[in-house]
């Protein structure tokens, strides 16, 4: 067994005074107790938000809606590469490819729509991404849809959203060797 | 016979054998780019360096012959940085465009810097531009920047098709791939320069940002392109074909297949029958329509004025279905035959015969059925002879003006049972329209011109109520309350291969 | 004329007990002792979205108990199919019986008295009149007697619910808690033998006025002084009969779902329930009465507070004062006993269904027999 890293915990011994069960009882009910009196006068331990009113700041990470971001001259960012569509879990990413007039954009999405009904927003698609063509830092918390086509977001809606991309086309090195 | 050692591994092969083959058939993969198995061998890439003890330097796998006692390493430190380092000086000028690029997934250069590089650029200026997705040829997309000049696709022109239109322009780093001026990469057969293109520098026009390959399930399959057959890999990514790639089979077609029969896997999808049809009831099940068909059937199909067309672009197992079908539901009617009309063949791959069974249908039905054509059908039909119809398929050799006679003289039926993957233009015509299966989406086998039985998968289900001609025939047997002599494919194939392997015994 | 106003007074007692009284606080106690004593406990704030109508106030959640009484009344009935239907309709009414028979025999405080009260050796005396039974539904002489009858009843609306449903949660829902009810029926009979020996009547009223005496002069002989070890067991065997947590074994959202009303909806679901719950409030009731003094305030009788062994009360106070600081030392008690069952609710986590058999068979039947042993002897000597 040396070989094996076993912890052996002591079953806890239980005297009469344990075993006769009030005084437990009893620990357990002051516990409660405390709580309960100290919520009831001053409510100071009470956790919860009174969420339409009382909104928490997201942290900084939080994971919000989609959004695309867009290249220097607005154009979408995104190259269609599909990482994003087969990394993702849930299948819901569905882009259409389609060959760009501008040569030195070549691939582009025609179509790109995030189903959000199936999103299970664990952001494996921003991670997959090689151009930091979507995010999910909108901080736009995913609301209910009353329609179930709106829940399809389109290319121009997670535009909208979008902002440029911090990185820098071609690289670090790209960037250097272009200054 | 030469005996050699790699990687501690002994192994005696003929003489004249390059160590990368030896290693080969050791099962030691040596990377290589510029090698190709049916192309000379230039040796011009250096990844495929090998350590050969007592030789000088590191010494090129693909072009070395083997020698008595040689001892070679091949995954050697010494070997192992020379490969980083043969991958550090092609990428230098590499785009890495592989989020747009149609090769990433299936790319070698990829794979092997994945597997040996794995380092990040050191160069520092800027790359070198070159054309980016010029169309090269009507079909194929050339990107200069990701070439590694492997010259791979001018071998190809100048060696298998002979049209030699490729050539390298240039010098050093601005060495590029061109058609020679006033030529452009258009040969019967150019497509295959994407195959063999060990990056995405050449891809087809047609698959371009179609799907990404990681996507897609690949099937073993033929090509119905024409009688030859070629083997392919069908690649189809949720139920829906997206491109065929030539299966190596030194007996048919080795590495290659033509344009034409490449592009056909449009066809899978193409003009499908829709649903089960009987006369106005297009609401059915197979069972209820079975019964329906059988009893149509038993009421008109008997006696004089039966016909039955088979057909050559359907399975082997189809035929032999088709065969049983007309004998016990059709009363040994007289069969004929359709399928596309002849066209141009080469001495290559191409045949003039442009389906894919019809010796298939000669050894089933007799070579005597072959004078009964399709066009014999139309004078019978317009002689008044038939007035029971029943067509395996809807692809016709006609011109546009014997389709017109055809479809009168079709119209005058007393009852026409179209079975059929295809509309073909006769849907509206037919009282009965039973959809089939194409054979991606069946299991079966063809016979090639050259006499070859050749099996090929059901790549997907199919999308419509189509099923495979066979089952069809056993299904509508059922609905008459009789049997066939089989009631499944493996019991069907096994008698298939019976008759042919007699078949050919008798032949020889 | 008499018999009549007998009767009517009885009737007004009913309606007084019974719908102002155990019905209001037992589903009060749904909301208040389910959700925000919970809540409360757990760091949350419990129900406080729903309002009543022009009111902007959460109302400590009360709105939702109405809401949610309106949405019971208008859910759909819904009775299984292969369910019988005759017994699944009539389970509700079964087991809300009972739960409602009880409070019959509650004193909320003592005999109205028509003359005079005053203290004779610690008991109220009537000068100048007669003790009236005006506070306790019937003032039965058998009262503890007739308690654990119709208590024992009570087994049948589980029961036969369970049985009715045709699901087999139900069924094993209902073999459970019968099996639990029957099992602690025992210890709560033999831990209140002992408090009989001693008190000498199963009168409850007049356990009460026994329980005004004083020890030394001073300590008021409440059970819980008398008997602590059989308060203990009669309130364990009474949370088992109630089916309350610790002790809600017969429901089980992991094994049986709801145990023997998994098939009820609407109303039914909600009589259920609500029995439940009018029965938890029984508890507090007759535990009070029995050890915690029931309507007794400590040294007072009739005419004021007695502080030491004096002819004369200390502080004096009218009659109908004294009456209501006895239904109001009643009900606080209950209270108390309420809350604290519902406290050890969220203290305690449930038990295994064996451990239930285990602690019922093994533990409590044994010390209550002890305990009634000791008490006989103890008395015995003593007097
Ligand atoms: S967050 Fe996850 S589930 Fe949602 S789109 Fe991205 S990869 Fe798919
Ligand atoms: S991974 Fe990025 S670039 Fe690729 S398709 Fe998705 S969003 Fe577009
Ligand atoms: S050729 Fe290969 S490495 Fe180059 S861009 Fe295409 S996939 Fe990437
Ligand atoms: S285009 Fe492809 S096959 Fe031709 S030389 Fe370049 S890399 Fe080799
Ligand atoms: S494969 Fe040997 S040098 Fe290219």
């Amino acid at each position: 067994m040396s070989t094996h890293n076993v912890t052996v915990v002591e079953r806890p011994r239980r005297n009469l005074w344990v075993q006769s069960y009030l005084p437990e009882v009893a620990k357990g009910l002051a516990i409660t107790s405390r709580q309960f009196f100290k919520n009831l006068l001053t409510g100071s331990d009470i956790q919860t938000v009174q969420y339409p009113e009382v909104k928490r700041d997201y942290p900084l990470r939080y994971r919000g809606l989609h959004r695309l971001t867009y290249r220097d001259d607005g154009q979408v960012r995104c190259v269609a590469c599909m990482c994003c569509s087969t990394i993702c879990p849930a299948n819901c990413i569905h882009i259409t490819a389609a060959e760009h007039e501008d040569t030195s954009i070549e691939k582009y999405p025609a179509e790109f729509v995030i189903d959000e009904l199936r999103c299970i927003v664990c952001g494996l698609c921003v991670e997959a991404c090689p151009c930091d063509a979507i995010r999910m830092d909108s901080g736009i918390h995913a609301h209910p849809f009353y329609e179930r086509d709106k829940a399809f977001l389109n290319k121009d809606y997670l535009l909208d959203l979008g902002g440029p991309s911090t990185a820098v086309q071609g690289g670090v090195l790209g960037s250097r060797s272009a200054r | 016979m030469p005996t050699l050692t790699i990687n501690g591994k002994e192994i005696t092969v003929d003489p004249g054998t390059t160590v990368l083959r030896a290693a080969a058939m050791l099962g030691i993969d040596i990377p290589h780019f510029c090698y190709h198995p049916a192309l000379s061998v230039p040796a011009n890439c250096r990844m495929c360096l090998v350590e050969i003890e007592k030789a000088r330097k590191l010494e090129p796998s693909c072009y070395a012959k083997v020698g008595e006692g040689m001892v070679v390493h091949t995954e050697s430190p010494k070997v192992i940085a020379a490969r980083r380092a043969v991958l550090e000086f092609i990428l230098v000028n590499h785009p890495v465009d592989c989020p747009i690029c149609d090769q990433a997934g299936e790319c070698k250069l990829q794979d092997y810097y994945v597997a040996y590089d794995s380092q990040p650029s050191r160069v520092a200026v800027p790359k070198v531009g070159k054309a980016k997705a010029y169309p090269i040829g009507p079909r194929v997309v050339f990107d200069g920047e990701r070439c590694i000049l492997c010259t791979r696709c001018v071998r190809f022109c100048d060696e298998i098709t002979g049209t030699s239109e490729l050539t390298v322009a240039e010098r050093g780093d601005h060495s590029e791939i061109r058609t020679f001026p006033g030529k452009e990469l258009d040969n019967p057969y150019s497509m295959n320069v994407t195959d063999i293109c060990p990056v995405g520098a050449l891809t087809t026009r047609d698959f371009r940002f179609k799907c990404r390959v990681w996507l897609m399930s690949s099937t073993d399959s033929i090509c119905t392109g024409c009688a030859k057959g070629c083997n392919v890999h069908l690649e189809h990514f949720q139920g829906e074909a997206q491109r065929y790639r030539p299966r190596f089979n030194p007996e048919v077609n080795e590495y290659w297949m033509c344009d034409a029969g490449r592009m056909s896997y449009l066809e899978l999808h193409a003009d499908r029958l829709p649903s089960l049809r009987v006369l106005e009831d297009s609401e059915l099940s197979w069972p209820r329509a079975a019964r329906k068909v059988a009893a149509l059937l038993g009421e008109k199909a008997t006696g004089e004025g039966v016909a039955f067309v088979a057909s050559a672009q359907s399975s082997c197992e189809g035929l032999m279905a088709g065969r049983e079908f007309v004998r016990t539901m059709l009363d040994d009617a007289p069969v004929f035959w359709t399928g596309r009309p002849d066209g141009d063949g080469d001495a290559f791959l191409i045949r003039a015969d442009k389906n894919p069974n019809r010796a298939g249908l000669a050894g089933i039905f007799g070579v005597e059925v072959l004078a009964q054509d399709a066009h014999r059908l139309l004078q019978e039909l317009e002689r008044g002879a038939i007035r029971v119809l029943y067509m395996m398929d809807s692809t016709l050799p006609f011109t546009s003006d014997e389709m017109k006679r055809f479809r009168a003289a079709v119209e005058k039926l007393e009852l026409f049972v179209l079975q059929a993957p295809r509309r073909g233009g006769l849907d509206d015509l037919a009282d009965v329209l039973l959809p089939s299966t194409t054979h991606a989406e069946q299991d079966g086998s063809f016979v090639n011109e050259d006499g070859l039985l050749q099996s090929f998968w059901a790549a997907y289900r199919p999308r419509t109520q189509a099923l495979a001609d066979w089952e069809v025939f056993v299904r509508l047997a059922r609905g008459a309350d009789r049997e066939l002599s089989f009631s499944d494919f493996e019991s069907l194939h096994g008698a298939l291969h019976a008759e042919q392997g007699a078949a050919q015994d008798a032949g020889e | 004329m008499d018999l009549v106003w007998e009767l009517l007074i009885i009737l007004l007692k009913i309606v007084v007990v019974v719908l102002l009284f155990a019905f209001p606080i037992g589903s009060l106690m749904t909301l208040l002792g389910d959700r925000k004593q919970s809540s409360l406990i757990q760091n949350r704030i419990g129900p406080n979205r729903a309002r009543l109508p022009g009111i902007n106030h959460p109302l400590v959640g009360i709105p939702h108990f109405l809401a949610d009484g309106l949405k019971m009344i208008f859910k759909e009935d819904i009775i299984p199919r292969q369910a019988n239907r005759f017994w699944h309709t009539l389970a509700p009414a079964i087991s809300l019986f009972p739960a409602i028979a009880l409070w019959a025999v509650i004193p909320f405080s003592d005999h109205y008295c028509t003359g005079t009260a005053t203290m004779v050796d610690y008991r109220d005396v009537c000068v100048d009149g007669a003790f009236y039974n005006l506070f306790s539904i019937s003032n039965l002489e058998a009262g503890l007697l007739y308690v654990f009858a119709i208590s024992a009843v009570s087994v049948y609306g589980a029961a036969i619910a369970g049985w009715a449903s045709n699901s087999k949660f139900s069924l094993l829902g209902g073999l459970r808690s019968s099996a639990q009810m029957i099992s602690y029926e025992v210890t709560m009979g033999l831990s209140l033998a002992g408090i009989l020996i001693i008190y000498g009547t199963l009168n409850l009223n007049e356990m009460v006025v026994v329980q005004g005496q004083l020890l030394w002069d001073w300590l008021p002989m409440w059970g819980i002084v008398v008997q602590p070890l059989a308060f203990f067991l009669f309130l364990a065997a009474m949370m088992a009969e109630t089916k309350r947590a610790p002790f809600d074994v017969p429901e089980g959202e992991s094994e049986i779902v709801a145990g023997y009303f998994t098939e009820f909806s609407s109303m039914k679901f909600a009589v259920i329930q609500l029995s439940e719950y009018v029965a938890t409030v029984f508890v507090g009731s007759l535990v009070s009465t029995v050890f915690l003094g029931g309507w007794q305030v400590p040294w007072l009788y009739g005419d004021g507070f007695y502080f030491g062994n004096t002819d004369e009360p200390s502080i004096p106070l009218p009659y109908w004062l004294v009456i209501v600081l006895r239904v109001g030392s009643f009900s606080i008690k209950t209270l108390f006993i309420l809350w604290l069952q519902f406290m050890l609710r969220w203290t305690l986590p449930r038990f295994r269904y064996d451990q239930i058999m285990t602690l019922g068979w093994k533990i409590l039947l044994p010390l209550s027999l002890a305990n009634l042993v000791i008490t006989a002897f103890v008395v015995l000597v003593l007097l």
